[in-house]
């Protein structure tokens, strides 16, 4: 099961200052959740000239009671982090997944940061919010996993849960841009 | 700066963080999109340390792989 779930939010800052604080925006006094923050690769693609970073964040923290009945020990989620930069045409796109829980609620975030104003910078999120429940109870229903719950619910509660708390957090890591977006400005990094 | 996953790749990865982010500030976002060996060493030294941190925690063929599929489809940032 595939949704979607949109929302563009504006930032009143440049575009080159939006993306760098994307860059650094870990961390910050919202994402204490947020363990660490690795680089796994950049490249410049030698014709378009756009920058593509590939990194790993470890993101730590409790399920919600609902969720944690069904998926119990996960306390940690790895997120692989995908981003291109287009500074000819000023375009940052980004896309976040989660990578442990792939078999049973998979989440992948993508991002569209492109300016919309001399000072203003758009961000355009769409996240796809993915369970795969049912294929997985399949498999896992012959080990006596699930017992007797039905898959159909377990999935719905599951999708409701998530939903939830992405809008929560989408909230989340809006603040903390704002901060290093703060902080910048009083180092003096204005733009180009 | 964030924390590496390693503790012990952390002064590496400081060292290449800083050097990326004023590259990015300074010359990237300005307008020079050429490749540049700018960081290269400094990533070097940092990614052979976190590749066997990777390694030690069981993680590395996981992300190898995960690295290689794109769910949308390219879209939104597969290289």
């Amino acid at each position: 099961m595939v949704k979607f779930f949109e929302n563009t939010f504006s930032y009143d800052y440049q575009w080159p200052a939006v993306t760098l604080a994307y860059f650094l925006r870990y961390p910050n006094p919202y994402s204490t959740h947020v363990v660490s923050t690795d680089t796994l690769s950049t490249r410049i693609d030698p014709e378009t000239g756009t920058l593509h970073i590939t990194r790993l964040h470890l993101k730590r923290g409790k399920l919600p009671a609902s969720v944690a009945r069904f998926i119990p020990k996960i306390k940690e989620s790895y997120i692989l982090e995908k981003s291109i930069v287009d500074a000819r045409n000023q375009t940052l796109k980004t896309e976040n997944r989660n990578l442990d829980w792939d078999g049973v609620l998979s989440v992948v975030e993508n991002q569209v940061y492109a300016p919309s104003g001399p000072d203003t910078t758009d961000v355009k999120t769409v996240v796809r919010f993915e369970s795969k429940f049912g294929r997985r109870a399949e498999v896992t229903e012959k080990r006596g996993w699930l017992g007797g719950w039905g898959a159909g619910s377990v999935q719905r509660s599951i999708e409701l849960v998530g939903r939830s708390r992405m809008r929560d957090g989408l909230q989340r890591s809006r603040e903390g841009m704002k901060i290093v977006l703060e902080q910048l400005r009083e180092r003096g990094f204005v733009g180009v | 700066m964030s924390a590496s996953l390693a503790p012990e790749c952390s002064e590496r990865k400081e060292r290449y963080d800083t050097c990326f982010i004023n590259w990015y500030s300074e010359k990237y976002l300005r307008g020079s999109t050429a490749p540049s060996p700018e960081c290269e060493a400094l990533f070097k030294e940092y990614k052979t340390c976190l590749n066997a941190a990777l390694k030690e925690k069981g993680i590395y063929d996981m992300i190898k792989e995960a690295r290689k599929t794109s769910p949308n489809g390219g879209s939104g940032g597969a290289a």
